[in-house]
């Protein structure tokens, strides 16, 4: 029989004391845990017998009831709903802050959270791409070299198979398997299929098909089954290189299709007709849908591009949405129009094509520098800078992704100023002598140095400016600092540096005691001791003192004194302080587990701290993710040794 | 005095909570209760002493015991590391 999962948690509910008694619920693989806060109120015999929990236990705190694998999560579900409660985990966190915006910033939030992970793999590549490409073009007889070969091999292993990256990254933000997500990936670059990057040309199309029409094959599932121009069910045997939109689409889809599935096959069957049918479906998809949607794009863009070009207005708007064409993957057909110009007369052998891709190129550039330059997240400098760099070597994609698209308005900017470059560009009338680079190694390839300069500083500066103009750090919403994991917005910082923005909070004593007072670390509601989320710290056998539930990442010193121990894990610090008080500050329960991951001390063993220094910063999603309460706990370790200690909201 | 040598083997060494249940533990006795490890040693009854040793799973820490209660003291302190380190 069925478990009938309501009644089933409606009876757990209303034998742990009901939903004020209970401070946090998560589940994992097999498991209901729960963190209550009264344990006498929770009738255990009673628990032990209700149909569908076949074990409890308590451990760290929690406690735990054991449901079983493909039944707790719907026990879980089914329990959210009676109480009201909220999944403790990074995902509903940010599905809550991206509720509130508006369409067009839900519809890049994605792209920014796929993105922000792996911009260190595709940063190294871009930066690496850039320079090779350069010096094949510098030294003559360089790129016949096998220092080339193996290092061109290497710099573009991460754009070769991009799809991959993106999609693994995707599958992990749209909740859905990873696995499942990387096969997508690597089905959309499958060596079965012909490399996107060859699409232009009919040699690469003839060899690898064993054609001579120069026409990629299609296989068609349905026959000749069409509806005006389109076969329905038509696959064109081409793979997704250098696609970013279709490969997310694609991973949106299959999460979807795994996550459906998951509520509705029985759970016997679950662990093999799901991931099979996913497969099968989102390739289907994938391949008769999207594919199509994209290359329809694709050869509109190119034949709008070709007539654009022709005149200084229409290569102007090609400078603008020229990123746009970037962040679709359509860029990979401009090859074709750029050798298209250099074999044609009508225009002077001369590739006219990249002063427009550099101009757009270097906008983003300048965009991706002014955010580097202007924002004071330490974070968002670390990527802008190096990506900015990329960009200027032509490989755009960390800084479109990763910055420009992300913050937006200087994506915008970047638009601008590519426009503005590009038409430059076009009434002076430079142009290159061959193709494959653009930025600063284009001066390799164009023909009239001085123009392509000013092209340079005019699409360059102006995106630089607008940026400063148009964008502003506060306006970088709450659910990007959520999409940035382990940021916590940098206040001043500055190790044993006069505490220059020491917050008021910190004023207000948690902790008093003949020996002096102690303030409040991290903003936040105060609790006693006694209701933290743990036996032992609730038990006061460390000392004393107040757990306070953070709604701030940054801990401050609340007193002077020295830094007495950082923890291996950095999740604690002790400090010892006026009259040998020896103050703990522990973030989180059971965080030791997460072995450093989400802290980040300020400090060190054996500095001096101010009250109101900040010590510690900590991932509160990271918290969560790894189903830990987040109490910030700061107890008076040696209160024994005082006897008139006061603690609480108002000690 | 008592002297007896212990081999965390505990994945996440002396942190915090155990570190402040053995603290409170050597409290009741009135012997002097010394933790070595390496080079650095702390007196048991200091708590953020203690968690700065930083001891890890596999560091091997040598306890010394000094007092009137040494015997029982030194017998219930082993029991401890063995039953939560």
């Amino acid at each position: 029989m069925a478990l009938d999962y309501h009644k089933c948690a409606q009876e757990i509910v209303d034998h742990i004391g009901g939903r004020e008694n209970v401070a946090q619920a998560a589940h994992c693989a097999t498991r209901l845990r729960l963190v209550i806060k009264d344990n006498s109120k929770v009738d255990k015999e009673y628990l032990d017998n209700v149909d569908g929990v076949k074990g409890m236990f308590e451990s760290n705190g929690q406690l735990q009831l054991i449901i079983g694998t493909g039944t707790v999560n719907k026990v879980y579900d089914e329990f959210l709903a009676i109480t009201g409660m909220t999944a403790a985990t990074k995902d509903d966190v940010k599905a809550a802050a991206a509720e509130k915006q508006p369409l067009w910033k839900k519809l890049l939030k994605p792209i920014g959270d796929v993105f922000v992970p792996i911009l260190p793999a595709i940063v190294a590549s871009g930066l690496l791409m850039g320079l090779v490409e350069a010096l094949g073009k510098a030294i003559p007889g360089f790129s016949s070299t096998a220092w080339y070969g193996f290092l061109d091999m290497a710099a573009n292993t991460a754009f070769a198979f991009l799809p991959v990256i993106v999609a693994i990254s995707a599958a992990r933000v749209f909740g859905g398997n990873i696995f499942l997500g990387a096969v997508i990936g690597l089905m959309m670059v499958h060596t079965g299929l012909l490399n996107a990057w060859n699409a232009g040309s009919a040699d690469a199309i003839n060899a690898f098909f064993g054609v001579t029409d120069g026409q990629i094959p299609t296989w068609n599932l349905l026959g000749n089954l069409s509806i005006g121009g389109y076969t329905i069910g038509s696959i064109s045997r081409v793979g997704y290189q250098g696609h970013v939109i279709p490969v997310i689409i694609a991973v949106w889809l299959m999460c979807k299709i795994e996550s459906w599935l998951h509520k509705k096959v029985p759970e016997m069957l679950d662990l093999f007709i799901t991931p099979i049918t996913t497969v099968l479906v989102t390739a289907l998809l994938t391949f008769t849908i999207i594919g199509p949607i994209f290359s329809g794009l694709e050869t509109i863009v190119l034949e709008g591009a070709k007539v654009l070009v022709q005149n200084p207005l229409g290569a102007c708007v090609m400078g603008a949405i020229y990123p746009w064409t970037v962040v679709m993957g359509l860029h990979h057909m401009y090859n074709v129009i750029e050798a298209g110009m250099l074999s044609s007369a009508e225009f002077n052998n001369l590739n006219i094509w990249m002063p427009i891709a550099s101009a757009a190129n270097f906008a983003q550039f300048g965009a991706c520098l002014a955010v580097g330059l202007k924002t004071r997240n330490q974070k968002t400098k670390a990527v802008a800078v190096p990506s900015s760099l990329s960009a200027a070597l032509g490989i755009t994609e960390p800084a479109i992704f990763g910055v420009n698209m992300r913050f937006f308005k200087p994506f915008i900017a970047g638009m601008i100023g590519g426009a503005a470059g590009s038409l430059l560009g076009a009434l002076m009338g430079i142009g290159a002598k061959s193709y494959g680079v653009t930025g600063i190694p284009g001066y390799l390839t164009i023909d009239r140095p001085v123009p392509y300069t000013i092209l340079l500083a005019v699409s360059g500066g102006i995106a630089f400016v607008l940026t400063n103009i148009l964008w502003h750090e506060e306006e970088k919403p709450k659910a990007a600092a959520a999409s940035a994991p382990a940021e916590p917005a940098a206040p001043a910082a500055a190790p044993s540096a006069a505490p220059a923005a020491a917050p008021a909070f910190v004023e207000k004593a948690v902790i008093k005691c003949s020996a002096g007072e102690i303030g409040t670390p991290v903003a936040g509601k105060v609790i006693s001791y006694e209701d933290i989320p743990d036996p032992t710290f609730a038990s006061g056998a460390l000392g004393v003192g107040v757990g306070i539930e953070p709604e701030d990442d940054t801990v401050y010193a609340p007193m002077d004194g020295t830094i007495s121990t950082v923890a291996e894990s950095k999740h604690a610090i002790g400090i010892s302080g006026a009259g040998d008080m020896e103050l703990l500050i522990h973030v989180g329960v059971d965080t030791v587990e997460m072995n450093g991951d989400g802290f980040a001390p300020c400090v060190k063993e054996g500095d001096t701290v101010k009250k109101g220094q900040a010590i510690l910063k900590f991932d509160r999603d990271k918290i969560k993710a790894a189903n830990h309460p987040e109490t910030v706990v700061v107890l008076l370790t040696n209160s024994d040794d005082y006897e008139d200690v006061k603690f609480g909201e108002n000690a | 005095m008592k002297e007896f040598k212990y081999t965390v083997t505990d994945p996440v060494g002396i942190h915090a909570r155990p570190a402040g249940i053995l603290v409170k533990e050597a409290k009741n006795f009135v012997s002097k209760i010394t933790i070595t490890k390496g080079e650095k040693s702390a007196d048991m009854r200091k708590l953020l002493a203690l968690m700065g040793l930083g001891v890890k799973q596999g560091e091997e820490v040598t306890v010394q015991i000094e007092g009137d209660d040494e015997e029982a003291c030194a017998a219930y302190i082993e029991k401890f590391f063995s039953e939560n380190f």
